[in-house]
């Protein structure tokens, strides 16, 4: 990447006390993108856009925004604004007044001002309600006035956290798409915090991966889908089905892998993951194949399982293949192998293959040292 | 609510007692001394409810109004002094860990656990011309007095120090009366500044506000219902307060309690004291309204 990122995490390293909730994090985020730092709750995700925002400082480390060291820059004097998950929309002021909290500080003309607050709450669709008092708007409504308020200030970069998680599910459908087009508008960096793995897909151009303040995977949404580095990523992102492997040898340029829910699998050695460790093999359940027997046994692994249950979702279906010993495997069928399966009955004996290719072979960290 | 309403038995056994506790030793006592507010000494033991208003009258005599004057004066500025020192101590517990909250809270509580005469006359042995407060002064003024003099300077100071006398003067006695009423501010500003949202403060300073701005534009409005019911809280048993100016005042800075006080026993004046009595409950009253109007009115503004 030639361009320059607006802000660059260096080594961020955060301490509560004798928790770490960040631990050498290092991460730059580029003009004009959206970004998600996406991980369970506790994973150090908000605090590190609390550090970027100036609300909280590093224990070790810098943050660069446009270039510049931020490291004794305090809140106010950042070239950044934050949304937060509460909005925290002053509730003794208008929203008009909202908006223009951070502007009437710049000492910028009444006139001038007065311009910038309605072309914001037009652009967050609220014109109508500039008078209104907090209390009177919705949810959504006071999300559009944190936006306004933060946009109108023209930070480098907005920060936002959480932003969908308090809206209804309907509402949190259509704000996606809206602050996405929004971004666009504006063409200013988004870094956005959340929980939600499908949110982070679907919006943003680059995730960050977070787990116990460990970045675990930064990439794009769909090579963090295709291939995770590691466990907790592919079983973070999207579904898939998982199984430890219990033993580990070679045969020449092949190793052959035991699971103890499968048969044996033989793999060219080239396909291991560079770190040692605990070892599980993963496949995505667009990948699994169902019906009475695999059509090529060499190049697939199979197992033989029984009819558990089957959930209809339209053009295709969420099937459950139940194996020896209690552990199962989850398909998505395709319409036509859902239309056979919907004649047998639950219980039935039924097999299900995938292909080598499609199988991942993962780590339990794909960071030396680390679990 | 409802059910309560159904089933009168159960409302009269959780309201009963209370209501009757009420009637009896409050509305009854209280129109007793209405009644005698319209009364007049007809022996030394008897009062005869003549409905004269010569007691109310004689509320307007210059002496009384400048002892109300006083109460009043001595009442606001020390609601005043008492929330301006407990909005950083209560600004302080809120911000504190969650381990040191509760010890800070019940340092705030800890002088409720000792009698107030027994606290004031703590407060008398303090205060005195040789009391423990004037100890430190002179202390300070030797201190001061022997540096002075190594410069060439010692008579700067005066030749001998000079105790201040609290006792009897009306700082004294604010002294006293902000010691016992500073808790009962606390407390309400604390609990408003506990229930703010931090992300309030945070979103200011985040939009380029300072933090004197913050303050000013959105911690104090936040919390001015906090302030308000501490005012309140602090401003009505100041008025009426009557052991710290009695025993700080030493007789020469009577409040309204004192003079009340003085009716019913040494000047064996009921009926006045009654009307008195009365009269510093319709202030009471006036100052209540004033105030639940003003926010009623406040509220409605906002409201658009």
């Amino acid at each position: 990447m030639s361009e320059e990122p607006i802000i660059s995490i260096r080594g961020v390293t955060k301490k509560f006390g004798s928790f770490t909730a960040l631990k050498d994090i290092s991460i730059d985020i580029r003009p004009g993108e959206i970004f998600a730092l996406l991980g369970p709750s506790g994973c150090g995700k908000s605090t590190l856009l609390r550090i970027i925002a100036g609300l909280e400082t590093a224990t070790e480390g810098d943050i660069l925004i446009a270039g510049q060291d931020m490291t004794d820059i305090p809140a106010n004097k950042r070239p950044v604004n934050m949304v937060f998950q509460s909005y925290a929309v002053f509730p003794h002021m208008t929203v008009a007044d909202n908006v223009a909290y951070g502007l009437k500080l710049e000492k910028r003309p009444k006139a001038e001002i007065e311009a910038k607050v309605s072309e914001a709450l037009a652009q967050v669709h609220l014109s109508d309600f500039s008078h209104r008092m907090p209390d009177q708007l919705s949810g959504g409504q006071r999300q559009r006035v944190a936006l306004a308020r933060a946009l109108v200030k023209r930070p480098r970069v907005l920060l936002l956290d959480e932003p969908l998680s308090a809206l209804d599910a309907k509402l949190r459908d259509a704000m996606r798409l809206e602050l996405v087009k929004l971004q666009e508008t504006v063409g200013v960096s988004f870094v956005m915090v959340t929980h939600d793995q499908s949110e982070a897909l679907a919006m943003a151009d680059r995730v960050a991966v977070l787990n116990d303040g460990i970045l675990r995977q930064l990439d794009t949404p769909a090579a963090l889908y295709k291939t995770p580095c590691d466990r907790f990523v592919a079983d973070f992102i999207g579904s898939i089905n998982m199984f430890s492997v219990t033993g580990q040898a070679a045969d020449g340029a092949d190793a052959i892998l035991s699971v103890r829910e499968l048969h044996d699998i033989r793999l060219p050695t080239s396909r291991l993951p560079a770190v040692g460790g605990p070892l599980t093999i993963a496949v995505r359940p667009e990948r699994v194949r169902v019906g009475d027997s695999p059509p090529d046994k060499d190049c697939c692994i199979s197992a033989e399982g029984k009819l558990g249950d089957v959930a209809f979702q339209g053009n295709s279906s969420i099937v459950e293949i139940i194996l020896e010993g209690g552990a199962s495997i989850v398909a998505l069928a395709t319409e036509s192998e859902a239309d056979i399966l919907m004649q047998a009955e639950t219980g039935s004996p039924i097999c299900a293959w995938w292909n080598s290719e499609d199988m991942l072979l993962l780590p339990d960290s794909a960071i030396p040292g680390n679990d | 609510m409802e059910s309560y309403r159904k089933n009168i038995r159960v409302f009269l056994a959780f309201f009963g007692p209370t209501a009757g506790w009420l009637v009896l030793f409050f509305f009854v006592p209280l129109a007793i001394i209405w009644i005698y507010s319209f009364g007049e000494n007809s022996s030394l033991t008897t009062i005869k409810t003549t409905w004269t208003l010569d007691n109310y009258k004689r509320l307007f005599e210059p002496e009384i109004i400048g002892l109300f004057w006083r109460s009043v004066w001595l009442s606001v500025v020390s609601t005043a002094i008492c929330i301006v020192m407990a909005y950083p101590i209560a600004m302080v517990i809120a911000t504190a860990s969650r381990k040191a909250k509760p010890w800070l809270l019940l340092v705030i509580i800890l002088p409720f656990w000792t009698n107030l005469l027994i606290r004031t006359y703590a407060l008398l042995n303090i205060l005195g011309t040789r009391g423990r407060l004037n100890d430190l002064l002179h202390w300070f003024w030797n201190m001061g007095h022997g540096a002075l003099e190594l410069v060439g300077l010692g008579s700067l100071l005066g030749e001998q120090f000079e105790p201040i006398v609290f006792l009897g003067t009306p700082g004294g006695v604010m002294i006293g009366l902000v010691y016992v009423y500073l808790p009962f501010a606390v407390l309400p500003i604390y609990s408003s500044l506990e229930r703010l949202d931090r992300n309030y403060l945070e979103a200011s300073l985040d939009l380029g506000a300072s933090q004197w701005h913050t303050f000013r534009k959105i911690l104090l409005p936040l919390s001015i219902s906090g302030i308000n019911t501490a005012a309140i809280i602090t401003f009505i048993p100041l008025l009426g307060s009557f052991l710290i100016p009695n025993l700080l005042g030493r007789g020469q800075v009577d409040m309204i309690a004192n003079v009340i006080e003085r009716q019913f026993k040494s000047a064996n004046d009921w009926p006045f004291g009654s009307a008195l009595s009365l009269f510093l409950l319709y202030i009471t009253f006036i100052i209540l309204a004033i105030q639940s109007f003003a926010a009623m009115r406040k509220r409605n503004q906002e409201n658009g």
